[in-house]
């Protein structure tokens, strides 16, 4: 809101300056507030609330043979963070999400500079690399189970068709492949965000920088390295966080394509809360591992908002 | 009267709109959706004949008919018994119960018939909604219809919220978690017009939480073993000889796969899934094991048997086929029966656990191919057999299946009101033979026993295929364990254990002892 159109009125009239002042900016700020108070009452019943309450009933026991539920303290998160099963579940989130962020950034990113270079076809190039980002993850995720799957999979069938295998690989049948597979659907689905995040953050790049560089003898890579890169820093890292945060807490293309096994092998945290939870109906404990969670994402999403800011303050 | 300024008017023909909008949205709940209009008699798939019309007036009522000995409860007992009191009156059966002019409201939830489902389901689902409508017009009824993947969640949170329906129609195990957490109001048989004896002993064990009975039995059934006969003529297998015990039905598994390159049984043990305790629990129970005792006659529920020597033959019997033979599907670890259907019907499997409404669906399904596809499924379907399951050193047994009818307390339930007459009026009518054999006609078999003896059993039997097998393993139904940790046990630490075996990360017996720890831990969680 613009106010300096009303501060020479205010300032001509001294002696009641600062009562004059002080009810202007308390009017204007009513009126903000006002502005932002629907978005606000939505976001404490629809945000808030929820993790208020999540937070209280990580305290609680409810277990599935009562009705209720019962004061157990820090047991809940006692019995998590004791238990082998959460190491290996975090050890799982971890090799799902960090491999997916970066490989969706090292296909991004190629993407992106290869789509600003103003490329003949460029505008279909574009709309066909978003196809991955705009299906439905459902979608995504049955269409990559069928083509992974043991007995029916295009995958096995043309491998076998070839004649480079003799036995179909078990993508999502055996522990050690599972998390590979259901990375290469991540990345594949993900990869485009990070094209048109890194893209849009390319045309803020000075043209005028580029050609003096080019002009002084600089290469491609060192134009790279030294002009662009610099500019799009923040950009990729707050893109890199967002993608990171998103795939800590993902759940449709494990839960839909393997049900978090074989042998729990794909069994990563939003997975065992939701078995927690629904399978289990401990929602004490899911509460408790939720609010652990929580807690660890935040670490990221504190970096995420001190980087916007950071970027606010330099600007 | 002065006259009105034309603000004035619109205000006042606003608030007279919001008015009625209020009064709409907060009205009576709407009437079923179903037509009024009385459908035409549905073709069977099997294209032999037509489903029966409504019941015509006849004798008896259900109170007056003769009772079954269970005792003598077999594939010819079935057929012996079927037919011999007729058709039964419903509308003089319910009206002895709740008058037929009653008016009242009544919320329910149930798992309607699915789009894969035979279309003589969906077509039975309509005629029960007319004739539901017709019998009790000023019973409004508002109803939902869900899947059987929507419903638990659903419910549960439903409940959890006191917005639960007043009735609802449940899968077998779903009910005692309810009733554990005191939401399901405590029932007796006669106040629908039933007695104890009118239903499966194990059935009615499922409505029983703490020794009150909060529930009555709508369907029951248990799955067979279905068989393709000419793989088993290619493996060199008698055609008309199935399996008679698991040990056998590693051997066949095997001999198929190794004659044939095609998969020889269709194991199921996608983690998280239903499908996967429903066809490793009776390998269980044959061999003497069981999560709990509860495949003894008096379960106590007290101690785990999951790790004791019957149990893990059980899961040898998985290693074997899985780890060793490799006489099942690749993607067995993934796989919903789904899954299995699709290859059997390809055929490229040899042997499943399948419903009795498999065959139905197979039917439709050839119906709707062409060309050359069509030729080979029908071949397949010349060729398809129905079996009792395998049977074990213990016992022969398969889960008892089904799904029974609940009323909720009044204050889970939306509006904190159960109309219970109304809730009387339709449990009486869901459950009379006429509707508890025709709702469940190709999918299942009726909860309550007098319809056994129904001529809609007769015309039953001669129309679904190998029906008086999937009625025959009625008899050797066990149904889980009644506790509210069963789910958790079923979906979760059964798969878990099945998983930790087939995939190596620990041995059968590793596996077998780190399932009953799991077990014994959740027990140990339930407050005295």
């Amino acid at each position: 809101m613009d106010h300096a159109g009303r501060g020479p009125a205010v300032r001509a009239l001294p002696g009641r300056r600062g009562a004059t002042k002080g009810r202007s900016r308390a009017s204007e700020v009513a009126a903000d507030y006002a502005y932002i108070l629907p978005a606000l009452a939505v976001l404490v019943f629809v945000v808030g609330y929820p993790i208020v309450y999540t937070l209280v009933l990580s305290f609680y026991e409810t277990p599935p043979s009562l009705p209720g539920r019962f004061w157990t303290g820090l047991g809940n998160y006692r019995t998590i963070l004791t238990s082998a099963e959460f190491f290996d579940v975090t050890l799982n989130t971890v090799y799902w999400a960090l491999p997916s962020t970066i490989l969706a950034f090292a296909l991004g990113i190629p993407a992106a500079l290869a789509l600003n270079q103003g490329l003949p076809g460029q505008g279909i190039l574009r709309g066909l690399l978003l196809i991955p980002w705009v299906i439905s993850t459902v979608t995504a995720a049955y269409v990559w189970r069928w083509l992974y799957h043991a007995d029916f999979g295009l995958v096995n069938g043309f491998l076998m068709q070839l004649g480079l295998i003799s036995r179909p690989i078990l993508f999502l049948d055996s522990p050690t492949l599972v998390i590979p597979a259901l990375i290469v659907v991540n990345v594949w689905k993900t990869f485009p965000f990070v094209m048109v995040m890194t893209l849009a953050g390319l045309q803020t790049v000075p043209r005028e920088l580029l050609e003096a560089a080019a002009i002084d003898g600089a290469t491609a890579v060192r134009r790279f390295w030294h002009v662009t890169v610099p500019y799009l820093r923040n950009v990729l890292f707050v893109t890199f966080i967002l993608l990171l945060i998103s795939n800590l807490e993902h759940f449709t293309i494990p839960w839909l394509m393997t049900g978090g096994g074989p042998a729990r092998a794909s069994q990563i945290w939003s997975i065992d809360i939701y078995t927690i939870a629904f399978r289990s109906l401990q929602f004490g404990l899911a509460s408790a591992y939720s609010t652990i969670v929580f807690a660890i994402v935040l670490v990221f999403a504190y970096l995420y908002v001190r980087a916007l800011t950071k970027e606010d303050t330099v600007r | 009267m002065g006259r009105i300024s034309r603000r004035q008017f619109l205000v006042l023909a606003g608030a007279a709109t919001g008015s009625v909008l209020l009064a709409a949205c907060g009205g009576e709940p709407a009437a079923t959706p179903t037509p009024t209009a009385q459908p035409t008699p549905t073709p069977q798939p099997s294209g032999q004949s037509t489903a029966p019309s409504q019941a015509q007036a006849s004798t008896p009522t259900t109170t007056e008919a003769v009772e079954i000995d269970l005792s003598q409860w077999s594939p010819d007992y079935v057929r012996e018994i079927a037919g011999t009191i007729g058709e039964t009156d419903t509308k003089a059966f319910v009206s002895s119960v709740v008058p037929l002019e009653t008016t009242g409201n009544l919320s329910y939830w149930y798992i309607g018939p699915a789009e894969t489902d035979p279309q003589i389901s969906k077509d039975f689902d309509k005629q029960f909604w007319d004739a539901w409508e017709s019998t009790y017009p000023g019973i409004s009824t508002d109803v939902q219809r869900l899947t059987y993947a929507d419903m638990l969640d659903k419910i549960r949170t439903a409940a959890t919220g006191n917005a639960a329906p007043m009735v609802a129609t449940m899968p077998i195990l779903w009910g005692v978690e309810f009733a554990a957490k005191g939401q399901l109001a405590e029932i007796s048989p006669e106040e629908f017009g039933f007695k104890e004896s009118d239903f499966w002993p194990g059935a009615l064990k499922s409505c029983r939480w703490q020794g009150k009975l909060y529930g009555l039995p709508t369907n029951n059934e248990s799955m067979a073993l279905i068989w393709n006969k000419q793989l088993f003529r290619e493996a060199g297998l008698d055609p008309e000889q199935p399996p008679k015990t698991w040990e056998d039905l590693v051997t066949y598994s095997k001999q198929i796969k190794d004659a044939t390159g095609k998969y020889g049984y269709g194991l199921v043990a996608r983690q998280n899934h239903g499908n996967t305790p429903f066809r490793f629990m009776p390998i269980v129970w044959a061999y003497g094991g069981g999560a709990f005792d509860e495949a003894e006659e008096s379960p106590t529920y007290q101690s785990t048997l999951i790790n004791n020597e019957g149990s893990i033959a059980a899961l040898e019997v998985y290693y074997n086929l899985f780890v060793r033979d490799q006489s099942v599907p690749a993607s067995a670890l993934t796989n919903t029966n789904a899954e299995n259907t699709d290859l059997f019907f390809a055929g490229q499997l040899g042997m499943y656990i399948g419903h009795p409404s498999e065959f139905a669906v197979m039917v439709d399904r050839a119906n709707k191919a062409t060309g050359a596809d069509k030729e080979r499924a029908m071949q397949l379907l010349d060729n398809i057999g129905y079996a009792l399951l395998p049977e074990g050193p213990v016992r022969r047994a398969v889960v008892l299946g089904g799904s029974n009818i609940h009323i909720f307390n009044e204050r889970f339930v939306r509006g904190g009101k159960v109309d219970r007459t109304a809730a009387r009026a339709f449990i009486a009518f869901r459950c009379s033979p006429e509707w508890s054999i025709k709702a469940v006609w190709a999918s299942s078999n009726p909860g309550t026993l007098q319809a056994f003896r129904t001529s809609w059993m007769q015309q039953r039997l001669e129309q679904v295929r190998f029906l008086e097998v999937t009625t025959a393993m009625l008899k050797y139904g066990v149904p889980f364990p009644v506790v509210p940790e069963s789910t958790q046990i079923m979906n979760i630490i059964i798969p878990d254990m099945i998983h930790n075996a087939l995939t190596g990360k620990m041995n059968v017996k590793e596996a077998a002892n780190d399932a009953a720890e799991k077990i014994q831990a959740l027990m140990k969680q339930r407050p005295s």
